[in-house]
């Protein structure tokens, strides 16, 4: 009875999908996140009477055959990359990227790891890192006199000092483009880790090569759209209901076959 | 004697197949591109030597539905859904194969590539490539990607010449074994994906229908058996 099964995988998808839009939800307030979206796939079919097979009895071509599909499994959950609206906070250190461009960070491990929240902070030497702490790359550090910093669309740095008027350039933030942005491998902390699918980095100055600019005294809000997630939770949820109902349907008729001596 | 028994398992084993299918069809509810399928039953006839004939019930007739899913918009720049008759090429390592399914995305490489990662094809049978940081991706109803105003390919947008003829295959695919031809009537719109074409609730209906069939099957066979008892015992008695 592979009914059971094959809405035991419907059932699975439909939960897949409710867990990736809980997880957007629950992200509706974190900086630079991009919604995901679930994706399903078929399974394979199985072959009773292969269409063009010859008629045994009378020698015409099947002309449709039987193929029975086997159910649904998860095919993708992609990132819909798109541009978050811009909320402006007046901070300093609060960059959005308003682009396609990502930020390099130096992970402990020296390893880079790259991300859109542009919520930055400075530490007690006056390095500019993250929220978690994790160096920006190329470092730059804010001299402890410095009176304010300015950061203009091009990513370039100017500290003011003291009396002076003109500002003093004392350091250039990149940004860092992939061929294919959604191979990205997600790993926690708004914070992405390039791999095979998402092509090497293409690090650039901000402004050129489509990367978009950088704004300072804003932050790019989640791009989650509450309406749409909402909208798929209740299908999903009703998608689930069905596949049950199928399971209960199925259940019936093998209880009908037991009751038959 | 048996014979009542065995149409009865024709249908009954038919029926099951069906419950399958409508499975299948409600567990792909929210596959995109996926098409509904429909199991249709045929008669079986079969000699009896000595005159007479029995007849079957075979559910042995598959149709594809090829209706329009609904079009769920979802802003992706390399979302395509087709709207009216016709399929994405894509290349595997089997072939050339069919696909309603146009949630694609550049690889690594710059290629054109579905989540199963096939290249898919341009007209030519030439995979697209998609030049690094771009910037914005327009495509025209006809399939003509374009980067910045800049010719970068067009996506193949075929119809098998035979649509009864489709093989399913894992993955949303088809394949076309009597070969296919540039579709005429197809539209390409960006930043939407069609859902699957499956109606949710004709399948509900229908599985109900089928339970109901089944267990219908069963108590005929149920009766029979009774009968079957009934009028032995009676010859029994006879003797």
């Amino acid at each position: 009875m592979r009914a059971l099964q094959i809405a035991a995988t419907g059932m699975l998808a439909q939960q897949m999908r409710v867990e990736t839009i809980s997880n957007n939800l629950a992200n509706m307030s974190t900086t630079g996140y991009n919604a995901r979206r679930a994706e399903f796939s078929d399974l394979h079919y199985q072959q009773m009477t292969r269409p063009g097979s010859i008629n045994a009895s009378d020698g015409t071509v099947v002309p449709t055959g039987v193929q029975l599909g086997l159910g649904v499994r998860p095919a993708a959950v992609s990132i819909h990359l798109a541009q978050g609206s811009l909320s402006a906070t007046g901070g300093d250190l609060d960059l959005a990227i308003d682009g396609s461009g990502f930020l390099e960070v130096t992970l402990p491990s020296g390893q880079s790891a790259y991300t859109r929240d542009g919520g930055l902070k400075m530490t007690g030497e006056g390095l500019i890192v993250t929220s978690d702490g994790y160096p920006v790359s190329p470092e730059i550090v804010v001299p402890a006199d410095a009176r304010s910093i300015s950061i203009n669309s091009d990513g370039e740095v100017f500290a003011y000092f003291a009396e002076a008027t003109a500002g003093q350039q004392i350091g250039q933030f990149d940004l860092t483009g992939f061929t294919n942005a959604k191979g990205l491998e997600a790993i926690g902390s708004n914070l992405f880790a390039e791999t095979e699918a998402s092509g090497p980095p293409l690090t650039s100055t901000p402004g050129q090569d489509g990367l978009g600019t950088l704004r300072q005294g804003y932050l790019e809000d989640s791009s989650v759209d509450a309406v749409r997630e909402i909208t798929e939770l209740i299908a999903a949820q009703r998608g689930y209901e069905m596949n049950s109902k199928v399971i209960s349907a199925a259940d019936q008729m093998m209880g009908a076959t037991t009751q038959v001596r | 004697m048996d014979n009542t028994g065995y149409i009865t398992l024709t249908r009954q084993m038919g029926l099951m197949r069906e419950m399958q299918v409508v499975a299948n069809n409600i567990a792909n509810a929210a596959t995109s591109g996926f098409r509904q399928e429909g199991l249709g039953f045929s008669e079986y006839v079969q000699d009896i030597k000595g005159g007479g004939s029995l007849s079957m019930g075979n559910g042995n007739v598959r149709q594809t539905s090829l209706v329009q899913g609904a079009l769920s918009e979802t802003g992706g720049t390399f979302d395509f859904a087709i709207e009216g008759d016709g399929f994405f090429l894509i290349e595997t390592p089997e072939g050339e194969r069919l696909t309603r399914a146009g949630s694609f995305t550049p690889n690594g490489e710059g290629d054109l590539v579905t989540f199963d990662g096939h290249r898919v094809l341009d007209a030519g049978g030439a995979p697209i490539f998609i030049p690094p940081n771009s910037g914005s991706i327009g495509v025209g109803p006809d399939g003509t990607i374009s980067a910045n105003g800049q010719f970068v390919g067009q996506v193949a947008i075929v119809q098998p010449n035979d649509t009864t003829n489709l093989i399913r295959e894992n993955g949303v695919m088809f394949r076309a074994d009597d070969g296919f031809e540039p579709a005429e009537m197809a539209r390409v719109l960006q930043g939407f994906v069609e859902a699957s074409n499956v109606d949710p609730i004709s399948q509900l209906a229908r599985m109900i229908e089928v339970q109901r069939a089944y267990e219908m099957g069963q108590s005929f066979l149920d009766s029979e058996d009774e009968r079957v008892r009934r009028s032995m015992d009676a010859m029994m008695k006879s003797n």
